[in-house]
């Protein structure tokens, strides 16, 4: 008798059981952070480190004339430029525009190899739509995936905010790690009261000295593990008290169908409001974990690990939210899984 | 855009890390044989064919793959034979020897003791000298009984010089007296076959037909998977050794230019992967293509799928071949990595090539390393040639002519 042709699929429902999270793929770090924070300066160290050797730097200049990329390009500069326009709204198109001409160019030998991509946007970018389109272009996410969001700090203007703007927290929030710039200027104590203020607004993000970080970009660049698993935020003032990030831990084996269904539910109620969800999830059948990313209402496409990374194989989803605390959250997977919370 | 490679150096890498180069103490070119030995002392011994005299083979001990070092290299008693091709099973190396010309002496099969690696013993050689033979090609030894070959023989005259190779099965359960169990040619190409010769494929792309890989495996032990160049790639019922039959065929030539070269076969998936060889300089065979098939029904497989070729602007020019080759066949001896997501492949100037078949409608590539030009290179550029990966998952690429071998880690 002839197999059935899902025989020739093998492996798992995830496809290709990976070593790591994107393994295969060329990262694309996204480096955020407002105007004069020290984005540049950061990138431009970076490159002079082998860490970041054949690397493309595409940049997103905000309220410049519009400059054709190509036109830079074959001028031999070192970075591409995306024509005016902040890159969460008309310039994202953009940037989806260049990562493909990028690959295609790569695979023609039109362009040198680049094994990596850095992404500086504009100081008043929020990251999620640009985080986005590794969800929603299917051509781009076969190619690419989030090598991670860095958030570059001014340290000097971030200490004196009485009320942080919501773009900023934004950028905060959602990072997977925070670059610190100007805590010389800062002083060690201010320095050590904004580095906890950062870890409770985000406190899965690493606070990394940008001194540190230009010496050993690899603490930026590479991909972040997850999730760290720190305590849930516990202080917050104004704007700050809007966002949440929190862990929600299932010792059980998830059926995936029931994750899935409970985290259509979610986004479709409250999509907005969900600005990321990253972790591990421990499903039912599978040797490793599956990596989830959740942009809002988008999800990448899972993928299997070969193992787990430690003897923990509890599901372990880290959820940054808007107005949505963890127990609206777990009280809708308890729902709808018939859990105790 | 930071560009850490010159222009014009060729090297690329993606997703490949390499650890090492060793050139071989200058005699870099390595042919179809690269096999890996763990040794009684616990070192682990890299056993390379090279590709032409004056070098017969090399061990590299690869314990340490960032920092390997020779332990032995032999040499061939004549400069018109190659080894190119060999494989370890236990402590026990078969060697395969091939002449520039039928007629030509010395060619055959040899059993090297190699349980002191730094002294190869010679257990038995079996010649295959003959009028019209040119000797052993490529061999497989995997379960340490019988040894599968593209041979000539003193007893097997085509009519045609191109198509001396045929498949050939040698028990070697006695090493010191390895004898034929069973052959099989394709019917028409010997003289005194009562099947009409074959159609040869048009002057210029005519590159005989003939055996070349031979590949069994334990999970089916009755099928050879055999590669048989211009007659594209055959299933073959090996039950009974002394008569192999055939079970199906598959050939894509023409339209296209032939010199089917590997079929892998993975079980699990019912899928086969074959790789047709590129053999002409400048992309003038272009495309030589690893192609997938549904070989759910062995009498039938159909092919599904190519991987995505290298681009032949940016390859064709670069000086020597481009295009498919050799695999990493999943070898079924404990130093041998498996993957049945992951085919890794050499393309010479095109380098060594990583696709995930998790969708065997869609290949896609993951990662490749293509090395600059090595000091020395006849053609100019790279020419990987062949493929081994280790149980650790460390990689052994070798360059045909002058690079030696690559030591690389996957990162994919």
């Amino acid at each position: 008798m002839i197999a059935h042709p899902a025989q020739l699929f093998g492996g798992g429902r995830f496809g290709r059981r990976l070593p790591r999270p994107g393994a295969g793929k060329v990262p694309v770090t996204v480096v955020t952070g407002f105007l004069g924070a020290g984005k540049t300066t950061l990138i431009r160290a970076a490159l002079k480190h082998p860490y970041a050797a054949n690397s493309v730097v595409i940049v997103n200049e905000f309220g410049e004339i519009g400059i054709d990329d190509v036109l830079i390009r074959t001028s031999t500069e070192e970075v591409l430029l995306i024509g005016n326009g902040c890159m969460c709204c008309a310039a994202r198109h953009d940037l989806q525009r260049i990562l493909r001409n990028l690959y295609a160019e790569r695979e023609t030998g039109a362009i040198p190899p680049f094994a990596r991509v850095i992404v500086e946007t504009s100081g008043l970018a929020d990251p999620g739509p640009i985080l986005q389109i590794f969800h929603a272009d299917r051509t781009l996410a076969d190619h690419y995936t989030l090598g991670g969001l860095v958030t570059v700090i001014d340290g000097v203007l971030a200490s004196r905010a009485e009320a942080a703007d919501a773009v900023w927290i934004e950028q905060v929030v959602q990072a997977d790690s925070l670059i610190l710039t100007k805590s010389d200027i800062l002083g060690a104590e201010d320095a050590a009261v904004l580095t906890s203020r950062l870890a409770a607004i985000n406190p899965q993000a690493p606070v990394i000295e940008s001194e540190a970080a230009r010496t050993d970009p690899a603490l930026f660049l590479q991909q972040p593990v997850l999730p760290l698993q720190k305590a849930d935020r516990d202080s917050h003032h104004g704007h700050e008290a809007d966002y949440q990030s929190f862990v929600l831990r299932f010792e059980q084996p998830f059926d995936w169908a029931l994750f899935t269904r409970a985290m259509d539910a979610l986004v479709a109620s409250r999509g907005e409001d969900i600005l990321r969800v990253k972790g591990f999830v421990d499903v039912a059948g599978t040797a490793g974990p599956v990596v989830v990313n959740y942009v809002r209402h988008l999800a990448s496409l899972p993928e299997e690990l070969n193992a787990w990374p430690d003897a923990d194989r509890a599901t372990r989803l880290v959820f940054i939210t808007r107005k949505l605390g963890r127990a609206k959250v777990a009280a809708l997977f308890a729902g709808l899984l018939g859990l105790d919370d | 855009m930071t560009i850490s490679v010159l222009p014009g150096d060729q090297g690329s890498t993606l997703n490949f890390k390499l650890l090492a180069n060793h050139q071989l103490g200058g005699f870099g070119g390595v042919g179809e044989g690269v096999s890996v030995q763990i040794a009684k002392d616990g070192r682990r011994i890299l056993w390379l064919a090279h590709e032409s005299a004056p070098k017969n083979f090399t061990g590299l001990d690869v314990t340490d793959p960032k920092n390997p070092k020779v332990v032995v290299q032999t040499a061939l008693p004549h400069s018109y034979l190659r080894s190119n091709s060999l494989e370890v099973t236990g402590d026990v190396m078969a060697v395969a020897y091939q002449a520039q010309k039928p007629g030509m002496t010395g060619t055959g099969l040899e059993l090297w003791d190699i349980s002191v690696p730094e002294s190869p013993k010679s257990i038995a050689f079996m010649s295959t000298d003959g009028a019209a033979s040119r000797g052993v090609h490529q061999l497989w030894f995997c379960d340490g009984e019988f040894v599968h070959m593209a041979s000539g023989a003193p007893d097997f005259v085509p009519h045609n010089v191109l198509d001396d190779q045929c498949y050939r099965i040698i028990d070697v359960r006695n090493p010191a007296k390895p004898v034929e169990a069973g052959r099989w040619w394709l019917p028409g190409t010997r003289v005194g076959d009562t099947a009409p010769q074959p159609k040869r494929h048009p002057a210029g792309s005519d590159s005989g037909f003939r055996a070349h890989n031979t590949n069994v495996y334990p999970q089916r032990p009755d099928r050879c998977y055999l590669g048989y160049l211009d007659a594209g790639m055959f299933i073959m019922d090996i039950a009974d050794k002394s008569n192999p039959k055939v079970i199906s065929r598959w050939d894509n030539s023409p339209p296209y230019a032939g010199f089917t070269h590997t079929a892998l076969p993975l079980f699990d998936r019912g899928l086969l992967i074959v790789t047709d060889e590129s053999v002409l300089d400048d992309g003038a065979d272009y495309p030589k293509l690893v192609w997938v098939l549904d070989a759910r029904d062995e009498t039938n497989p159909v092919p599904i799928a190519t991987f995505p070729p290298p681009d032949y602007a940016k390859f064709a020019k670069r000086g020597g071949r481009m295009g498919a080759h050799n695999l990493h066949e999943n070898t079924p001896v404990k130093t041998s990595w498996f993957s049945d997501q992951v085919i890794v492949g050499t393309f010479f100037n095109a380098g060594l090539r990583a696709y995930d078949i998790s969708n065997p409608y869609q290949p896609k590539e993951i990662a490749h390393f293509i090395p600059p030009a090595p000091t020395g290179a006849p053609t100019g550029s790279i020419q990987i040639n062949d493929v081994h990966i280790d149980e650790r998952g460390i990689v052994y690429a070798v360059d045909r002519h002058a690079g030696g071998v690559y030591i690389l880690e996957m990162d994919f």
